[in-house]
């Protein structure tokens, strides 16, 4: 039994040990699959280990961008604010451009009126300015017929009556002693009648040629304008024993040629209305004046005058007649008396007015009269 | 003056005119030989006829039928025959402007017609002594135009 026994545990001993072997094999099988297990794991840690690593990069990237977004953010908001408030701006602003618009709309329409109103306007301006033009042709025509005239009687007229004058002074000169005294006499009268009518011929002529010449004016110094026509009624001074006093003048915009003649007419009338027994005494004056100061109707406040005087002691005139003396053949003295035509003064005024000028005269009778002249300086 | 008789050519439409110097030539008692022309073509014909002598002076009317006084001086003083002959205008009128074209154009002398007949006698016995010196030279343009009062100076 013993035996039995043995064998039995023998035959557990061998199965033991094969199950030892099998339990071995199969450990040797789990500890390989351990092993491959463990590189697994091992890997996997590595891979793990990678991966956090890559994690905490990208982390820290993520952490960075919400950083950026954050300050994107608060960037945002302020510019957000800052939209808000243009915006507001704008709307402001478009409310005001409605009411400009609303103006300017206004404004469009008076300008359409206004544009009507000037087309009425500018037609009734080429209507005037036709008119003018038409006025302007008619005068040129009237302008050449009196330039004819001008010419028929500075050359016709004046033909037939210097035959008359030669006619009569050869009658004169070569039949005096064939001729009673009356007839002599009356041939004296005729002479002195063609004569007057020559000297009229002469001034019509003179007054004429004030409108009809070209203006042309210059700045000149009045006191040469004085010498010339003194040297011109030179003869006539010393035959009348008058002086001439002219200190001081001064430079004018003037028509020399027009302003020599008016000096002349001026100067020869004081010269010729002299008092019979006191020696001519002519003063002439110049200066250079505010109209504020002149309180003249006729001349503008704002502009400079140049005033000229001249005032003689001659027999002078009634205060009365103060315009009248300007006017065409107007006379105070019988022509025996004071040779002349009454043009004279008539070429003074004439020659003021193409200067934009006025003239007075200022007199009581016998005690001298005065002309003063305003002519803008400019 | 008596030495040489003065050739006298007067160009006047003017019957009356040319009776007037007619007479004072007369009355100066002058040796002159006058010849009167009536008007601008006679004129310009007669001076350029190369049988005639030219004249010692020229008297020109400007108001003159066919050819007036301008043209004629204009003609005379463009010809090489005529150029020396001094004219002198003598024009019822006085026109400053006309007087200064005048002598530009080359007359010799201006004298406007006086009225006086004495005066008219004084003018051309003075015209005539200035042309018998035989200076035919323009004079300045003060002693370009004669008047009564020029003439009684000299």
């Amino acid at each position: 039994m013993i035996k039995i026994k043995n064998l039995n545990e023998e035959n557990e001993l061998i199965i033991a040990h094969k199950d030892l072997a099998h339990q071995k094999e199969e450990n040797e099988k789990l500890l390989t699959g351990l092993i491959i297990a463990n590189k697994e794991l091992v890997f996997q840690n590595d891979e793990k280990e990678k991966r956090a690593a890559e994690l905490i990069i990208a982390n820290k990237e993520l952490v960075f961008q919400n950083e950026e977004k954050e300050k994107r953010a608060e960037e945002l908001i302020i510019a957000n604010k800052e939209l808000a408030f243009q915006n507001e701006e704008k709307e402001k602003r478009a409310a005001e451009l409605i009411i400009a618009n609303k103006e300017l709309a206004f404004q469009n329409e008076e300008k359409e009126k206004r544009a009507a109103e000037l087309i009425i306007a500018n037609k009734e301006l080429a209507f005037q300015n036709e008119e003018k033009e038409k006025r302007a042709a008619e005068l040129i025509i009237a302008n050449k017929e009196l330039l004819a005239f001008t010419y028929i009687s500075s050359h016709d007229l004046q033909e037939p009556l210097r035959k008359i004058q030669t006619f009569v002074s050869i009658i004169l000169e070569n039949e005096n002693e064939n001729l009673s005294d009356t007839g002599k006499y009356n041939f004296q009268r005729m002479q002195l009648a063609a004569g007057r009518m020559q000297q009229l011929i002469d001034d019509l002529l003179a007054f004429s040629r004030i409108n009809t010449t070209d203006h042309k004016f210059e700045k000149m110094d009045l006191s040469i304008i004085v010498e010339e026509v003194k040297t011109e009624l030179r003869d006539t001074i010393q035959e009348k024993h008058a002086t001439i006093e002219a200190a001081e003048l001064c430079s004018a915009h003037i028509i020399a040629f027009q302003f020599r003649q008016l000096m002349y007419n001026l100067i020869s009338n004081a010269l010729k209305f002299s008092q019979p027994d006191i020696p001519s005494h002519i003063i002439i004056n110049s200066s250079i004046v505010k109209d504020s100061k002149l309180n003249n109707r006729k001349l503008s406040p704002e502009k400079s005058y140049c005033h000229i005087t001249i005032k003689d002691n001659g027999i002078g005139f009634e205060p009365h007649f103060s315009e009248r003396i300007f006017e065409v053949f107007q006379k105070l003295h019988g022509k025996d008396v004071y040779a002349g035509t009454g043009i004279g003064l008539a070429i003074v005024k004439k020659i003021v007015e193409n200067h934009n000028g006025i003239i007075t005269a200022t007199s009581e009778l016998n005690k001298g009269a005065t002309f003063d002249i305003y002519i803008p300086t400019a | 003056m008596n030495i040489k008789q003065l050739n006298i050519l007067l160009a006047d439409d003017d019957t009356d005119d040319c009776i007037f110097f007619k007479i004072a030539l007369d009355e100066l008692l002058l040796s002159t030989h006058l010849t009167v022309v009536h008007d601008g073509e006679q004129l310009m014909q007669l001076l350029m006829n190369e049988t005639n002598e030219s004249p010692d002076v020229l008297f020109l009317d400007l108001n003159m039928p066919r050819k007036n006084g301008f043209e004629c001086l204009s003609e005379i003083k463009l010809s090489k025959k005529l150029n020396q002959l001094p004219v002198i205008i003598f024009s019822t009128s006085f026109e400053q402007e006309v007087v200064n074209q005048l002598y530009q154009n080359g007359a010799q002398y201006f004298i406007r017609k006086p009225s006086e007949f004495s005066q008219f006698k004084k003018i051309i016995q003075h015209s005539l002594a200035l042309i018998a010196q035989e200076n035919t030279s323009q004079p300045t343009r003060e002693n370009f135009v004669i008047t009564v009062q020029n003439s009684l100076i000299i």
